[in-house]
């Protein structure tokens, strides 16, 4: 039951993991973007509704990101040009998103879609207990993967992560040695909102197989607490939203082993945690990049 | 001459002055009704079907004074809950979990009480008790903010879904209706606990707004909201004075959170009659960006809330007439909050 926990847990963790990743590079140029639950919903539904009607999933996941980037940019373009208020407009972009999809996608609730097809890694996934866990899911958990690596490689190895996070810590900085600061944030919110699409796309056509209005359900909400409590680190916010995967996917299989809790107690425990996590690292947390001091005030 | 040239000058600013305060947030606003329009008739709704909903939803609508006050109440409540915390520096976006937990403790003791016959007593305990939750709620966060740091604006975020999950747990489990055909929802509130009208003003508009009179004279008379504001606006300055900035900040939490609960209970007694999922959907947050446009007004916030309450009554007709989902009077709301913030946002970040 461990196995199966935990290899759930990675699986659903990559629904959270690809928005913490956006949501990092977002806020690692100074900016907290709210409406990555938008962008996930969007992201969920577009992904959805051009797989279903296509059959390509490849079409589906790109029009997912799409749908995530869009929604993203009204943000930016509001946040960054207009300097709008970035908790408000991130809220605003959430329930506008939440409105849309729910209008549009009414006629798909309750349709069904086949989930994606595992590919076991040849080799690596007949390690034992490893290989159950890391090696055997679809190929998106595999980009999840690769996409700790390129984003740890990109902030940290590359002269543009060094302008995103010298745009997070000082723009003035960043606009006087010759670079915009604003298109910077603007491409990072992008960037940001593609990564949330692919990941409400994961949510809908790779793991459950169906659409639902409001499915995200507050995950894009827990993407931002993440974040915040990794302290801005790459292995902690992978880290971060594997465990929450696992929280998620213990409570659906203590359910389907018949423990008699109840699925709303359970839903919860993902919020709780997350909390209790908030707690925890706020008290040594001082990293936070300069640019974020007031991001998320009135 | 001078004196010419000099008030023309005058004129000129006051013209660019009418012309940014007035031209470009109605052109603003247009846009983003046309934006609505298009998107309502992109989704196969003609216009002659969105004018009837207007019609029907508004026109010829003899009771839409009184649903627009009733609608208000747990806006209005949930407005204050945003703007007493952010006098003193807090972000609450967590009334939407209050207003739940409110009307959950409400609807708990309200049922608990049966047909006992408990009249006016009985209300009142109703409503403190949701208020109490509610209060019990937000201070949570607050002391979460003040002794481990985490930031309130999250913490309050989260709330929100852990208060809905609290609430779906109660009504399909130990609180559900026997009677309620299978449906989610706890038994229904005696008829002497709920809050009518008198002479077509609904009695819980009223309680709301004397409400808002109280916490304005509060917020703006007392010492208490004094010395709340100097922690908002300058906390360095206000510990060197001698103040407590985490005991106004407990207070503050505690009384919004105390004011989103009242409106939960209010809305239950007065409006609902009984606790169901999805009795204030998303109010929190709507009413969260009413309280955010006016800035840290109460009076605004009052305003803007009932403004909201319109929108959403005056757009219920939407699903009959013009065929589309009901959640369509959010993106006519966000697409015209949208529009707001864009245009108002020197004074937002002033505020």
């Amino acid at each position: 039951m461990i196995e199966i926990i935990l290899a759930g847990g990675i699986a659903v963790g990559t629904v959270l993991l690809l928005p913490s990743f956006g949501e990092l590079v977002t806020e690692r140029a100074g900016i907290t973007n709210l409406s990555v639950e938008g962008s996930m919903l969007a992201g969920a539904l577009t992904a959805f509704i051009v797989a279903k009607t296509t059959g390509n999933y490849a079409f589906g996941f790109l029009a997912g990101a799409f749908a995530g980037m869009l929604v993203a940019a009204v943000f930016a373009s509001a946040v960054v040009f207009a300097r709008a208020n970035q908790l408000a407009t991130g809220l605003i972009c959430w329930f506008l998103s939440l409105g849309i999809t729910s209008v549009i996608g009414n006629s798909y609730n309750g349709q069904a879609i086949h989930q994606l097809r595992q590919i076991d890694i040849p080799g690596l996934s007949s390690i034992p207990f490893f290989g159950n866990i890391f090696f055997q899911h679809d190929v998106v958990v595999y980009f999840g993967y690769v996409a700790i690596a390129a984003t740890a490689w990109l902030l940290y190895k590359t002269k543009t992560g060094l302008i995103i996070r010298g745009t997070g810590e000082r723009r003035a900085v960043v606009d006087v040695s010759g670079h915009r600061s604003s298109l910077v944030q603007f491409a990072a919110v992008l960037a940001g909102g593609l990564l949330s699409g692919v990941g409400g796309a994961y949510l809908s056509i790779g793991q459950v197989g169906n659409w639902a209005s409001d499915m995200t359900n507050g995950y894009g909400f827990i993407v931002v607490a993440i974040v915040a409590f990794s302290g801005w680190r790459v292995s902690l916010t992978a880290l971060g939203s594997y465990l929450f995967g696992m929280s998620i996917s213990a409570a659906s299989v203590l359910q389907a082993q018949g423990i008699a809790v109840n699925q709303y107690l359970l839903d919860s425990l993902p919020y709780i945690i997350t909390l209790v996590a908030l707690i925890l690292a706020s008290r040594t947390n001082s990293r936070q990049p300069e640019g974020l001091a007031d991001s998320l005030s009135m | 001459m001078k004196q010419g040239q000099v008030s023309t000058l005058n004129d000129k600013k006051r013209h660019t002055r009418i012309v940014a305060s007035v031209v470009i947030p109605l052109i603003s606003i247009c846009i983003a009704l046309g934006c609505f329009v298009a998107f309502a008739l992109a989704q196969g709704t003609s216009l002659e079907g969105l004018y009837a909903a207007l019609y029907y939803g508004v026109l010829a609508n003899p009771n839409f004074l009184t649903q627009t006050m009733t609608r208000s109440v747990p806006l209005i409540c949930a407005a204050l809950a945003v703007i007493v915390p952010a006098r003193s520096g807090l972000v609450n976006v967590g009334g939407e979990g209050q207003l739940i937990i409110g009307a959950v403790a409400g609807t708990g003791v309200a049922v608990s009480m049966g047909d006992a016959g408990v009249g006016i007593i009985g209300i009142i305990i109703v409503l403190l008790s949701g208020a109490l939750a509610g209060g019990a709620w937000g201070y949570l966060c607050a002391v979460l903010k003040t002794a481990f740091h985490a930031p309130e604006t999250v913490s309050t975020l989260l709330a929100n879904f852990i208060a809905a999950d609290i609430m779906l747990y109660l009504l399909y489990s130990p609180w559900k209706d026997p009677d309620g055909s299978g449906q989610p929802q706890s038994k229904p509130i005696a008829a002497d606990l709920r809050i009518t009208t008198v002479a077509g003003l609904p009695i819980a508009f009223i309680i709301v707004i004397v409400i808002a009179m109280a916490v304005w004279a509060l917020l703006n008379k007392s010492r208490w909201g004094f010395a709340a504001r100097v922690v908002g606006s300058n906390p360095v300055a206000a510990f060197r004075g001698g103040l407590s900035v985490s005991r106004y900040a407990h207070s503050a939490m505690l009384l919004g959170g105390a004011l989103a609960g009242l409106g939960g209970a209010l809305n239950v007694l007065g409006a609902e009659g009984q606790l169901r999922p999805g009795l204030t959907t998303t109010f929190g947050f709507i009413a969260f960006l009413a309280a955010f446009i006016a800035g840290t007004s109460i009076w605004k916030g009052v305003m803007y809330s009932i403004v909201a309450a319109a929108v959403l009554v005056g757009s219920n007709p939407l699903q009959l007439r013009a065929g589309l989902d009901g959640n369509a009077s959010y993106v006519l709301l966000g697409v015209t909050c949208l529009a707001i913030v864009v245009i108002s946002r020197k004074t937002g970040r002033a505020s």
